[in-house]
């Protein structure tokens, strides 16, 4: 065996519900990012976010079960009934669970924070508090589908996500486990938001520009975040044709970066890309579009295509910037992949929702269309402030 | 995609550990054969109205720390934790070796089921006293749980990754399996893994809301069991592949032989009742090695006091190795620290092997009627071992199991 097959999607995204949803929101460009409407921003630079709107879990969970899960919960369990409906096949009991999720439930620790304050520390209610591990979504996950292999949950910002799918491929790929439901979920906060603004780190209005997320552009000034969940059926022998697979992982850190901001450190970027690279065992010329971390922040969309041009020289293959369609953070980096396997399965790249000006700093153009194209291998970056680095190839064929 | 493969030998080069009973590996030893446990009365919360008081705290460990202030001021309290334990194993890994650890290659993998949320509820209070605009986020930088293993990194300027596990008490567990897997399919050259975490009000209120904590010391297996000790600390190893710590000329403390991570499937909050997962996890870990293991020794167990895990926990155990095998709690001697609690025990768990002393049950005078193993009650007992399983079970059902072996 070498790679783990994806034969479902679910997606609970800004502004889509459904794996055909989200690629039509992709094909179009259409972008989620919005005015806030969930809690006040007044006081804050920024005042957008991709929220996940148009969704009823009540859809998906039963009212008894979904009064015990929180927002989190609710769009993880509600994706992964998407997913396994679209793999059209029923997992065996002996599949695990892996899901990344960034900030994971802030929110519900919030919530039992102002109980306690309300009603005293011994009168909080428990139900909060049960579902104010980062675990809770996985372990709903296990129990509504009677999955029993392994149940982790991974915490890793920005590469929360892909640093699941990793965990998840070397548990089939090892036998532990025949298959897997990977996926990342998350909730966007008020708590987060306002710090994350009093970072500066999101994007926003200055003199005549608007506030948006402007991945690779010259005028980016930061990110807008996103929420939801994508859940992915992976199995090790493929009951359906798959929409692509997990072929190859890196991973690396940035030993320049500060504790909430990305560093200088290219070099170390670029050696998470070639271990993906080689434990995809492809060559570097094998890649035919690399789907970025790129978010719109100055300094990690600078490091990111300096460890681009460092690893690709002359031959950078296209690069396509998704998450200004549905935010940073979003599905704790699930959407990413999604929008990379769907390229596989459509022989399509996406367009960079947000991209206008070059950055000559850059030296380079990031794909501004979708159009058709030859696509083999792709290369999934996630590279987080703080300096951790997972990369991910991703292949139509098995290898 | 390349495999883990499980016939790749393991070395454990350094541990590093801070708890309640100690604040290094050796202090820590001396009050496990002292059976001197570090249990108390919470003193981190002055003025809150817990309906329990007990706690494992540890105390001031600004003196501790191998960074300097300005550097620890922006770090959480599990992160410093994390630093103190991992800087500890770090440079046992490095002392004696002709060459030191590989650092560009090293991960850094942790558990943590609290992260900064201590310093989150900090600046939640000022928040809502002074208002979002007027309190410093300078303090929250490291609420995420993703918090110990950056500080980590950061501190001992590690560049081979960072990963964070958030699968509240088997969070340190899953990290050092997680680690195992990364070096097996060489991802990474060394690993930095276990688990850190500190006390806080949500947990600890928690824990209470749900009738899951003890009024007293918490007494594992026992029949006067009434649920856990809150505790807090970090505990790390480092991990090599044994034939690169034979290159380096590091001294091998112990093998990590496999792991093996399960599900219930069955509660947010509660076991099986039967310990299905459990029972699966240590099969997990055992099947790792295959035929060639001939028995196991000791169990460092999960124990935490409260009547489900510790009654289900020995149905597991039956069921995995049969009645014959001693197993023990150390969360008797250091509460239960959690998300850090697959961390600290896998470290006791390695001296216990190195010392051939398995630590006792302490405050056990009578097992329950539905914990019918031999639980090593009040003193520690020489024994002669070579394979000791070490577990951690968590919320949501979630299960890992650590096998390892003598050197």
């Amino acid at each position: 065996m070498n790679g783990v097959a994806i034969t479902g999607i679910g997606i609970v995204a800004p502004g889509a519900v459904g794996v055909e949803a989200f690629r039509s929101m992709l094909d179009a460009p259409a972008t989620a990012v919005a005015p806030i409407d969930r809690f006040n921003t007044e006081g804050l630079s920024a005042h957008t976010a991709a929220l996940v709107r148009d969704f009823k879990a009540k859809d998906y969970i039963p009212a008894m079960k979904m009064r015990r899960m929180n927002t989190l919960s609710r769009y993880a369990v509600s994706a992964t009934r998407l997913a396994i409906a679209d793999a059209d096949s029923r997992l065996s009991s002996a599949s695990g669970v892996a899901l990344g999720t960034a900030f994971g439930p802030v929110r519900t620790s919030v919530d039992y924070m102002q109980e306690y304050v309300a009603r005293g520390a011994a009168l909080a209610p428990p139900q909060l508090f049960a579902e104010s591990v980062a675990n809770a979504p996985g372990s709903h996950i296990a129990i509504e589908f009677d999955l029993r292999g392994f149940n982790i949950t991974l915490t890793q910002r920005e590469s929360s996500f892909l640093a699941a799918a990793m965990f998840a491929s070397a548990q089939i790929i090892k036998g532990t486990v025949p298959s897997a439901i990977i996926g990342g979920v998350e909730e966007v906060n008020e708590m987060v938001f306002s710090v994350l603004d009093r970072l500066g780190a999101l994007a926003h209005a200055e003199g005549e520009l608007s506030e948006r997320m402007r991945p690779f552009d010259r005028r980016r000034n930061g990110m807008s975040i996103g929420e939801g969940s994508a859940i992915f059926v992976a199995e090790g022998r493929p009951s359906r044709q798959p929409y692509g697979w997990l072929a190859g992982f890196g991973i690396a850190r940035d030993t320049t970066a500060t504790i909430s901001d990305w560093g200088t450190g290219d070099a170390q970027v670029a050696a998470a890309m070639q271990a993906a690279i080689d434990d995809a065992e492809i060559q570097r010329s094998d890649i035919d579009a690399i789907y970025a971390s790129a978010n719109g922040t100055k300094r990690g969309d600078l490091l990111e295509m300096r460890a681009i041009h460092r690893l690709f020289g002359e031959h950078v293959p296209p690069v396509v910037a998704t998450k200004g369609c549905f935010g940073e953070y979003a599905a704790g980096g699930g959407f990413q992949l999604a929008a990379a396997l769907l390229a596989l399965r459509d022989q399509k790249l996406h367009a960079s929702s947000g991209f206008e000006e070059a950055d000559p700093e850059l030296q380079f153009t990031p794909v501004t269309a979708p159009r058709a194209a030859d696509l083999r291998y792709i290369l999934v970056n996630s590279i987080s402030a703080g300096g951790g680095v997972v990369c991910a190839v991703v292949s139509r064929e098995q290898a | 995609m390349r495999r883990s493969d499980p016939s790749t030998r393991l070395a454990i080069t350094g541990i590093g550990i801070i708890c309640s009973i100690g604040c290094n590996r050796t202090e820590v030893w001396r009050s496990i054969v002292e059976s001197r446990a570090g249990i108390g009365k919470l003193t981190r919360f002055p003025g809150e109205t817990f309906p329990t008081d007990v706690a494992a705290e540890v105390g001031e460990i600004e003196g501790l720390l191998p960074i300097d202030g300005r550097e620890a001021r922006r770090m959480s309290r599990s992160d410093l934790l994390a630093v103190i334990a991992a800087h500890e194993a770090v440079s046992q890994a490095n002392d004696g070796a002709t060459n030191p650890l590989p650092r560009e290659r090293a991960v850094v993998s942790t558990g943590t089921s609290t992260g900064g949320l201590l310093e989150g509820e900090s600046y939640y209070f000022d928040r809502l006293v002074h208002g979002r605009a007027r309190v410093a986020v300078s303090r929250v930088l490291q609420q995420p749980t993703s918090g110990p293993s950056d500080a980590v990194a950061r501190a001992l300027n590690l560049g081979g990754g960072v990963l964070s596990n958030a699968t509240a008490c088997a969070s340190g567990g899953a990290a050092i399996g997680m680690a195992a897997d990364l070096l097996r399919s060489r991802h990474a050259d060394v690993a930095v893994a276990g688990g850190s975490d500190a006390l806080c009000r949500l947990t600890y209120s928690g824990f209470n809301v749900l009738q899951a904590v003890d009024d007293h010391p918490c007494m594992p297996f026992s029949a006067e069991r009434k649920g856990i000790t809150l505790g807090e600390g970090a505990g790390y190893l480092v991990i090599e592949r044994w034939d690169d710590a034979l290159a380096r000329g590091a001294a091998i403390l112990a093998e990590l032989c496999g792991y093996g991570s399960t599900c219930d499937a069955h509660h947010a909050t509660a076991p099986h009742e039967d310990g299905r997962g459990a029972e699966a996890a240590m099969r997990g870990a055992l099947a790792e090695v295959g035929a060639g293991l001939a028995h196991v020794d000791y169990i460092n167990a999960h124990g935490t006091g409260t009547l489900l895990n510790d009654s289900a926990e020995t149905k597991a155990i039956i069921g995995a190795v049969g009645e014959a095998v001693p197993a023990s709690s150390s969360k008797s001697y250091f509460g239960h620290t959690l998300g850090a609690s697959g961390g600290i025990e896998a470290v006791i768990s390695v001296l216990t092997l190195q010392n051939q002393l398995a630590p006792p049950t302490l405050r056990l005078d009578v097992a329950a009627a539905d914990c019918t193993l031999d639980y090593i009650p009040h003193t520690p007992r020489p024994m002669a071992m070579t394979n000791v399983l070490s577990n951690t079970f968590g919320f949501g059902g979630s299960n890992v199991s650590l096998l390892f072996r003598r050197a």
